[in-house]
């Protein structure tokens, strides 16, 4: 099974490479002449006025959350699809109880305004 | 010694992959600017080369003697390898996919999981990109894009759960195999997972960050997005990826909903035989066209989104529908 | 040595440089991204073990989606680097004896005693067909259904503490409903186009 995943370390590491290639081909052929106007960051003309990394509404963390716990749920639905056709019914059954107590979950979200981008 | 003629021969087999894929990605712009020229009553480029065919090797030249611009207070480090994590997972993709029926470099089982982990590897060159660059404009695109990444992320996976309720392995071709029937055209998934192509396609769009979904550059809001400090080659590498994982996106929907590289009347006496004399990775390229066209008639077409709209789209229209479909087909596979 | 075995040393060496370096890299958003490649590294670990499912859902689950969290927390965040480290030296002796009780108990639970290949020998190669995911299918829906079950009520249990903990209404948003807007009925909820005559032009004195 592994020499299947092998190609695949191969490619990982290629792509990588390729990426630090094109980069250093850019430093090299490129010309460089720093200054300090063109190096400040854009900000439509103007200096800029505070630092640019600032702090955020905690609604994005909830979303990243909620992001993780449906991911884990993708996670436990694909190995279920894979052998559906051989645990039958009662496997179904297992997955179908499991999403339901998800959906309540879901639910819950929605009619709390988790859901709602305002 | 063997390991390694076995390395040096997989090498050859990647250069064969990714050489003519980004020739693709660099034709596939000059397609773009073309395709909207035309909808939009213009020409497009055509001044380098016989109506302007040689313009997307002029771009990369002229993109390779810019110069790369660091701006004051970036973190150098991270700036530089923000591009990079976002064409790797782009390019390594590409390690799983069939290109015909014994066509494909690494044949493993889990090829669709792996997919989605890369997709969901994607990510970080943007908010990589955003953070590091230390401006507002980049910063705030970095969380728009990481959000919307991560809303939409569910929804594909979720409709990847139900391909492969119908499909019944991880392995892509066996994917497309599962699709060969004796209708032809009729077997293949985009019919009885009619919901699931659409909302696959349309999660494809929004996780490229292309129209109308594009908040995270929303050249008009926040003027470039992650990628407004970038010049040069640094940009040149965004760019590419974001086109090779349009490209990406289309060929999965091929793969996934359009028989990959069955011919249309695979199956039918006659006709079939017919057209599977045509090599099946033709089948599968025009399929992947189709779907890469309308990406570009996308960007012509609709207005962009606002983002509360997207997010709506994503986790209340989008998530629902594909849980019911997973309900559904489980059901039919089950019984 | 195997090739295998000389991929395993290889990366193994990474991911115990990329630890230690999430914990002494002064910047956080350094730290997190060097776990990000503690995450990877130790799943293609998991890939030599031939856990092929594992391995990709450790890069889709910690990678892709944990990492993500953990990097909008930490870019976001205005941690104070002095105040942090102000009371570095008055918490020492505290924070070493939890660390070394921590190490002690590890050493126990996993020491040379309960582990290493003599009591767990490295899994026969499987045939290339040979399908994780699938084994796994087999038995978690079937033998473990309560735990996955359990798993399921953690995971609802997760989502109400998300949103108990984070969910708040912002009283200055200047949010519109999209269901009102295109509800709007001619008459008083649209604006009026009044029609009046022209104003006459002002003489010139």
């Amino acid at each position: 099974m592994l020499e299947n995943y092998l190609p695949v370390l191969v490619f990982i590491t290629i792509g990588a490479v390729i990426g630090a290639v094109m980069v250093a081909m850019g430093f090299m052929l490129g010309t460089r002449k720093p200054d300090d106007e063109k190096e400040s960051p854009y900000e439509c003309g103007f200096e800029a006025f505070e630092d640019a990394r600032m702090k955020f509404d905690v609604r994005y963390y909830l979303v990243a959350i909620l992001f993780i716990i449906f991911d884990l749920e993708i996670a436990f639905f694909f190995p279920w699809a894979v052998v559906l056709d051989q645990i039958g019914m009662i496997g179904y059954i297992v997955m179908m109880v499991f999403l339901a107590v998800l959906t309540i979950g879901f639910i819950y979200e929605w009619k709390k305004g988790a859901l709602e981008w305002e | 010694m063997d390991a390694f003629l076995d390395i040096l021969w997989i090498l050859i087999k990647i250069v064969a992959i990714v050489l003519p894929l980004m020739l693709c990605v660099a034709y596939y712009t000059l397609a773009e600017r073309k395709v909207i020229s035309y909808m939009q009553v213009r020409i497009g480029p055509n001044r380098v080369g016989p109506r302007g065919s040689l313009q997307p090797i002029a771009d990369a030249v002229k993109l390779m003697f810019k110069e790369i611009i660091l701006p004051t207070n970036a973190n150098k480090t991270l700036f530089i390898l923000a591009p990079m994590l976002s064409i790797g997972p782009a390019l390594a993709a590409w390690a799983v996919f069939p290109f015909s029926e014994d066509l494909v470099l690494a044949d493993i089982n889990a090829g669709l999981l792996y997919l989605l982990a890369l997709t969901s590897v994607g990510v970080y060159g943007v908010i990589i990109a955003g953070w590091a660059s230390n401006s507002k404009y980049a910063f705030l695109s970095a969380i728009r894009c990481g959000a919307q990444i991560v809303a939409y992320e569910i929804a594909m996976g979720f409709a990847l759960v139900v391909v492969l309720i119908a499909a019944g392995s991880l392995n892509l071709g066996d994917i497309v195999q599962a699709q060969a029937g004796s209708w032809g055209f009729l077997n293949w998934f985009w019919i009885p997972l009619l919901p699931i192509f659409v909302i696959y396609f349309v999660s494809g769009v929004a996780e490229t960050n292309r129209a109308p979904f594009d908040v995270a550059e929303g050249e008009s809001e926040i003027v470039a997005g992650f990628h407004v400090e970038y010049s040069g080659m640094t940009f040149a590498v965004f760019f590419l990826a974001e086109y090779a994982n349009m490209i990406l996106i289309s060929a999965l929907t091929a793969i996934m909903f359009m028989g990959g590289w069955l011919s249309p009347f695979h199956g039918i006496p006659l006709l079939g035989t017919l057209f599977d004399l045509v090599p099946g990775f033709i089948w599968l390229l025009l399929k992947t066209l189709v779907v890469a066209f309308l990406f570009l008639w996308f960007r012509a077409t609709f207005p962009r989104y606002r983002y509360d709209q997207i997010m709506r789209l994503g986790w209340k229209v989008f998530i629902p529908i594909t849980i019911v479909w997973i309900v559904l087909a489980g059901f039919f596979v089950a019984v | 040595m195997t090739f295998e075995k000389f991929l395993f040393y290889v990366f193994s060496a990474i991911l115990v440089f990329a630890a230690t370096m999430v914990i002494t890299r002064r910047n956080p958003v350094h730290s997190a991204l060097f776990l990000v490649l503690a995450f990877f590294t130790s799943s293609i670990l998991w890939m030599l073990l031939e856990a092929e499912f594992l391995a990709i859902v450790l890069v889709l689950v910690y990678v892709g989606a944990v990492m993500v969290l953990f990097l909008f927390v930490v870019m976001m965040l205005d941690i104070d680097q002095a105040a942090m480290r102000a009371g570095f030296i008055k918490m020492l002796p505290v924070g070493l004896l939890v660390a070394g009780i921590m190490a002690v108990e590890m050493f126990l639970v996993v020491g040379p005693k309960y582990f290493g290949l003599d009591k767990y020998a490295m899994p026969a190669p499987h045939p290339a067909d040979y399908s994780n995911t699938e084994e796994l299918g087999n038995v978690l829906y079937t033998i473990y259904m309560y735990p996955v079950e359990i798993a399921s009520v953690i995971l609802l249990v997760g989502i109400i503490a998300a949103i108990g903990l984070t969910l708040r209404r912002r009283p200055d948003n200047k949010r519109i409903d999209p269901a009102l807007q295109v509800q709007v009925k001619k008459g008083p909820d649209r604006i009026r186009v009044v029609k009046m005559p022209a104003e006459k032009k002002m003489e010139a004195k």
